[in-house]
Formats: structure tokens, sequence, C-alpha cells
């Protein structure tokens, strides 16, 4: 996987200092660039940039990774497969207690809109109704993922295309906001380009700008009803956000206001787009956002996709949870262990084996009582007594690449532990939510 | 004579054609345990290890029932090219294909991304296992041929997000097969590492989800949650996870159960690899 094996200039030496700064436990871990554990790399990140898109996006880390999203969208004709039909009129006709609203034909459905002219009470009705119906295929979504120096099909890249499209579409909630009627959706086209080269794993770069991109699409108004073909309002200004904006204002209102404002976070109905984040574990300590200096230290890498969806179920805010855990509804989407570049950092050589540093000649010839390789003095039957030891047991000092795999309890705290992050709202949530 | 001027009906009286229903899905099985699991080693001649692994077929009544079949070798490890530059460690490839007729849609000889992307995932779980810096300098292929893919075939209602559950289920099999194949070929690793899979299913709306192992696609009414785990079993150690899907409630406690679960599926899975083994061994002491 050669984008998260990038060439690293660290010596042995190195890894092994950097490790021990990073798995400290007393003061916590010290990172290079001074961030404490759950803190992301400072960004800029702008909007909007791209005229010919529906939305999009550019951010960039303080490292110079640089990444842009557009997000293009067309109309497509929804094929019906013969056997989703019938079982579609069949359903219709099992639930036709309420004939009325599930309507016969789009002609009854425009004259009882007519009549009732109360648009809030149609749109919850047109909720109510659609729930049954609206439907998302993950076809309608369309990502690719471009990363210079990189072949489109090297795995990869592949990799982190399929991880961003796992996110968007493992709960089925995105798809079905490209839903227009029974016979169109939109189809959306994501394009995420790194413009600057890999210098660190581009997952959380690539996965927050396709966020923000995708807070800040607008799809056309719909002006026609119901299965007609669809006719859009042509004026860009009164475009629908595909991510409804009406909470940005009260919410940052409320976020600055006041914590406990849950009320109003459950009044607000916005969900996110989902979001990828990375997270590595070195020793006990678990860190957010790694460079790629702290990757290459890594004894496991996760990277967890979440969401906020709407929160429409109070039962797990009024749980006897710590109220800082709900605070907001967020869900859990994906969770993808990634192959960390540390599995691949030369070992280095402890100085009880190196023969540069008078180890094997203490092993041969133990008569010599030289104290600086004092570990090896008890050896002396074998020829090298101590390469046994180096070659299964870690050397305190001397660095040698990660064997085996993660704790279970490690995976699950982390994935906590993201969870919990992503739930206080102060945090990059908030953030994010600025930039629009 | 016949009347030419006018489309006439048929002579005989006719009735109008009916269409069978489509069959339902198969009944769900309720089973404490995975799928029996078939493995055998050295299966491959010309190949430093190979290993072959085929799932019980859960309703060899049904027509067009299959289960997965999936067959790996492992050709190494082997010196790198003079060009190739320096590396400490082994170099791992992995290549994961399906055979062109092993699902329902025809996969192409090119592998496209899906198969690329269970590449990456069986990289990741056997590169923890294999302790590579034993040959520096070297590189070993491992290539998992999916000869039959684990769908439901005669099930008309093709689902396109039944793919990504059956990718799960693939990737379990395929850490299983590579496992034993890399034990076969003799590349030292940590512990032989499984494969397992759990899923939260529920079969209606109505009905509460249920968390099993090695979900069968085709039986259950739609899979809420699934997880892929690729475990060491005596180091208790995970080194390839892949969850995905949307779990209701309080999130981390079904996750953890789910998990837990996988990793039940990942000792019985490892149960049937240690047994091959032993049994390749014993074979091979007989005959010397």
């Amino acid at each position: 996987m050669s984008s998260t094996s990038q060439h690293l200039l660290l010596s042995p030496a190195e890894l092994a200092y950097l490790h021990g700064s990073l798995s400290l436990i007393t003061p916590g871990p010290i990172r290079p660039d001074g961030r404490s554990p759950t803190q992301f790399r400072p960004l800029t990140a702008e909007t909007g940039i791209l005229p010919g898109t529906n939305g999009s996006a550019r951010i960039c880390f303080a490292d110079g990774t640089e990444a842009v999203v557009g997000v293009k969208a067309e109309v497509e004709k929804t094929p019906v497969p013969p056997y989703e039909f019938v079982a579609s009129t069949e359903g219709r006709k099992d639930h036709s207690g309420t004939p009325k609203k599930s309507g016969r034909k789009s002609k009854k459905t425009a004259t009882e809109d007519e009549i009732s002219m109360d648009v809030d009470d149609e749109a919850d009705e047109e909720a109510a109704g659609a729930n049954e119906k609206v439907r998302g295929s993950p076809d309608w979504v369309e990502l690719s993922v471009e990363i210079p120096g990189l072949r489109d099909d090297d795995s990869g890249t592949v990799f982190l295309t399929s991880m961003l499209t796992e996110a968007l579409l493992a709960d089925g909630e995105f798809v079905k906001k490209l839903w227009i009627n029974r016979r169109f959706h939109w189809k959306l086209y994501l394009d995420i380009i790194l413009i600057s080269p890999p210098l660190s794993y581009p997952l959380p770069l690539l996965s927050l700008t396709t966020h923000l991109a995708l807070l800040a699409t607008r799809l056309p108004r719909l002006k026609s009803e119901a299965d007609e073909d669809p006719m859009f309002d042509d004026d860009w200004a009164a475009a629908t956000f595909l991510y409804p904006l009406q909470d940005t204002s009260s919410g940052k209102a409320s976020n600055k206001s006041s914590k406990q404002s849950s009320a109003a976070a459950a009044a607000a109905p916005a969900s996110r787009p989902p979001i990828t984040l990375l997270v590595m574990a070195v020793g006990d300590n678990i860190i957010f956002d790694p460079s790629k200096e702290e990757l290459a230290v890594a004894d496991s890498a996760v990277a967890v996709s979440v969401a906020e969806g709407p929160s429409s179920e109070p039962e797990p805010e009024s749980e006897s949870i710590p109220a800082t855990t709900t605070k907001r509804n967020l869900h859990l989407l994906s969770v993808r262990t990634i192959d960390p570049p540390s599995r691949l950092t030369p070992p280095g050589v402890p100085n009880s084996v190196n023969a540069a540093a008078w180890g094997t000649m203490t092993a041969a010839t133990p008569t010599t009582t030289t104290a600086a390789t004092a570990p090896s003095s008890d050896g002396g039957a074998a020829k090298h007594p101590d390469a046994r030891v180096t070659e299964t047991e870690d050397v305190v000092g001397v660095w040698k690449a990660p064997r085996g795999g993660a704790k279970f309890g490690m995976l699950g705290a982390m994935v906590a532990k993201v969870l919990r992050e992503a739930a206080s709202p102060r945090r990059f949530w908030m953030g994010l939510r600025v930039w629009i | 004579m016949a009347d030419r001027r006018r489309i006439n009906g048929p002579v005989g009286a006719t009735t109008p054609p009916i269409f069978d229903k489509p069959a339902g899905p198969a009944a769900a099985k309720t089973r404490d345990a995975i799928r029996k699991i078939f493995l055998k080693t050295g299966i491959t001649p010309s190949a430093s290890g190979s290993a072959y692994l085929e799932l019980e077929n859960p309703n060899p009544q049904r027509p067009g029932n299959t289960s997965l079949k999936l067959s790996c070798t492992v050709h190494g490890p082997r010196s790198l090219p003079r060009s190739a530059p320096f590396s400490p460690h082994i170099i791992l490839t992995t290549h994961v294909k399906y055979a062109p007729f092993a699902t329902r849609q025809r996969r192409g000889y090119l592998r496209d991304s899906s198969e690329r992307d269970l590449g990456v995932h069986l990289e990741t779980a056997l590169r923890g296992a294999i302790i590579a810096d034993r040959w520096p300098k070297s590189g070993v292929d491992i290539i998992v041929t999916v000869v039959e893919g684990d769908q439901d075939r005669d099930s008309p209602r093709a689902k396109k997000d039944d793919e990504g559950w059956d990718m799960m289920n693939v990737l379990s099999g395929c850490i299983t097969v590579a496992s034993a194949a890399i034990a076969d070929a003799g590349i030292d690793c940590v512990d032989t590492v499984a494969g397992g899979v759990a899923a939260l299913v529920c079969k209606d709306d109505k009905t509460a989800p249920t968390i099993v192992m090695d979900p069968v696609v085709a039986e259950h009414g739609s899979i809420l949650a699934a997880c892929c785990v690729a475990y060491l079993p005596t180091r208790d150690e995970i080194t390839n996870m892949w969850f995905k899907g949307r779990l209701p409630g309080a999130d981390m406690m079904v996750y953890d159960k789910l998990m837990e679960k996988s990793l039940v599926a990942c000792r019985c899975a490892n149960r049937v690899i240690v047994q091959e083994l032993n049994e390749t061994v014993k074979k091979g002491q007989g005959i010397s």
C-alpha cells in the first residue's frame, strides 16, 4: 500500500524516541508538533470555490497537503426492475388504509394539495407517506479519488475510495436525499482531488473536504410534483441545500450561549454528512489525526466513520448515559483498520548483537568485561546469546516494527473515544460549521 | 377459408399466463456456530504453499444455491528482482480475484475496485501475522481465487447492497484460507490468523434485530450491520477489522457484542486451520 508507506527518512533511533515520547503515560503523549492527543491539525478551508459545481470545497492542512472536492449532480431516470414494481404495488395495496394519502395518481394528490394549501402540513404528510417509498440505491453516488503520483487503480487509492464511499453509503440515509420521485433521482458525482503530493496519509483531509463540499452542495428547487417529469426552479438563489442549513444559525447561536441546549438541538432536524477520522494507538495512548511521523510509529491505526443523524429518537438522550456522550446523535457507520506504515520501518540493532558496538565481541570472548554492553555478560555458551532475545523481545530504546495486531479492548476504546470526541460540540463539528 | 383481413384470435380457448411468484428467501436456520468449513492444504503442487476452502452449503436442496469456494496459492518467499530497492522486510503482495463465473454478475478478468479493496484488507490482516523481518530483500505473492462467491442465486431479489455484505463473508474466508496456505508454505507467523464475520440482522421491521455469526446473506431479511475480523487467537489480538452498517440505539454496546460474536467465529475457523495443519504434519511424519 504505497500511500501509507511513503518514504520516511527517520532512523530506527528516531523512531524509538518518537515511540517512547508518544507512549508516555504520566504527562500524556508528547507529540512532535505540540498538539494534545485529540487535537486536529490546523487547517484553512473555503467552500463554493468551483462555480461549475453544485458544491465544492478546498481544505489546506498546515503541513501543506491540500485537497479540492467538487460535487456535481445530474437528474437520472430510475430504472424499475420488474419484481420491485410488483412488490411496490403490492405494498401500496397492503397499507391502503389511507387510500387518499398514498394516492392513486399524481392528479389526485395535486388536487389535494391545492385544497390544503398549508405547506407545512403538506410537507409532513409527504414525509409520512414518503417514509415507505423513498428509497435509495448505492448506484446514485459515484466517488472518485485522485492522488498525484499514484495510478487511479492503485490499491491504496482504491482503498481510500471505498472507505469514503462506504461512509456515505453505510446507513443508506444519504442516498435517500437524492430521491426526486418514483421515476427520477439525482445522481451525485463526487470528485476528490489531492492537489499536493501525499505528504501524510490523506484520509482525514479527503474526508473533511468531502464533508464540507457536501455541506455546501445545493440542488435546484423542485417545482414539479409527485411523479411528474421533474422541473426545477432556474433561480440558483432558490436552490436548496442537500443538508438543510436552517439549523446553522440557530445552532451556532445556541452553541455560543449554552451547552445544555439539548432541546434546541433536538428541534433542529439537521443531519450532517458522514466524516471519517483517523485514530492511532501507541502504547496505551490514543492519538487523533496523526501526522506522517506519528503514523510511522503507530501500533495500530483505525479509520472510523461517524455521522450525525437526525435526533429524532429521544430515548438515548434521556438515558442515564452522561450527557456529553449523547449531545449529538452520532452513530457509527464504518470502522476499518489501516495497515500502519510502522510495520515497514527498518528495525534497530541493539548494541549487544552489533559488531560495530563490540556486541558480538563480548559474546565471543566472555573474559572482556566492557561495561558498555553489560546485558550480554552472562552469555558465552551460545554464539549469539542475545540474538534470540532481541529477535523475540523488545529492548528498551531499540526500535522494532510492531508485530501482531491490536487488542480487542484497544480497538473498542479507540472507536468509543472517536464517538465521544465527535459528540462534544465544541470540537471540529462546530469548527467546520463556521466555514459555510 | 380463413379471414385474412383482420387479426383473428386463437382458435381454441386460452388462459392468460400466470407467472409464478418468485421464491421467497430461504428460511433462516438458527445455528450457534459458523457453517462447516472444509479446508485442505497443499493442493497446488507448483506453488510453495496452497490451500482450498469450502463452506458448507446451507440449503443444498434449493436449485441455485451455492457456497463459498476459495483457492489460495502462496509463491515465495523469493528474492526480489535486482532492480528493486532494498527492503528490510518481506514484501507482501496480495491478490484477490473472483473467477468470472463466481458471482451472479460476471466479473471481468481485470480486478475491479471491490477485489482490490479485498486485497488491501487481506494484506492488512496477514501483515500483522507474518514475522516480516526474518526475510529481508524478499517478496511473497499471495493469490486468492474466489471460485464461487457466497451468493444466493435463485432468489430474484437482486438487491444491490447484498453485494457489500457478501464481501464480508468472502474476506473472512480469504483470511482463513490464506493463513493456512502461508503455514503450508512455511513462512514464519506469530500465529495462525483466522477470519470471522458477525452481523446484526432483522427479519422485518417489526422484530428486534439479532446478532448472528457467519450470516448467510440470502437467509436474512435485511442486514443492518456486519463486522469482519481477522484474529490471532493465542495472542488475543486483532490484525484487521472491518465494520460497516448502521447500529440502532446505544452504539457501543451493540458494537462490542458484534465484535465479540465475530471473535467467536474467528476461534471456530481457527480450530479448523489448526486441525488441518496437524493432519498435514502427521501425514508428513508418517511418510518419512
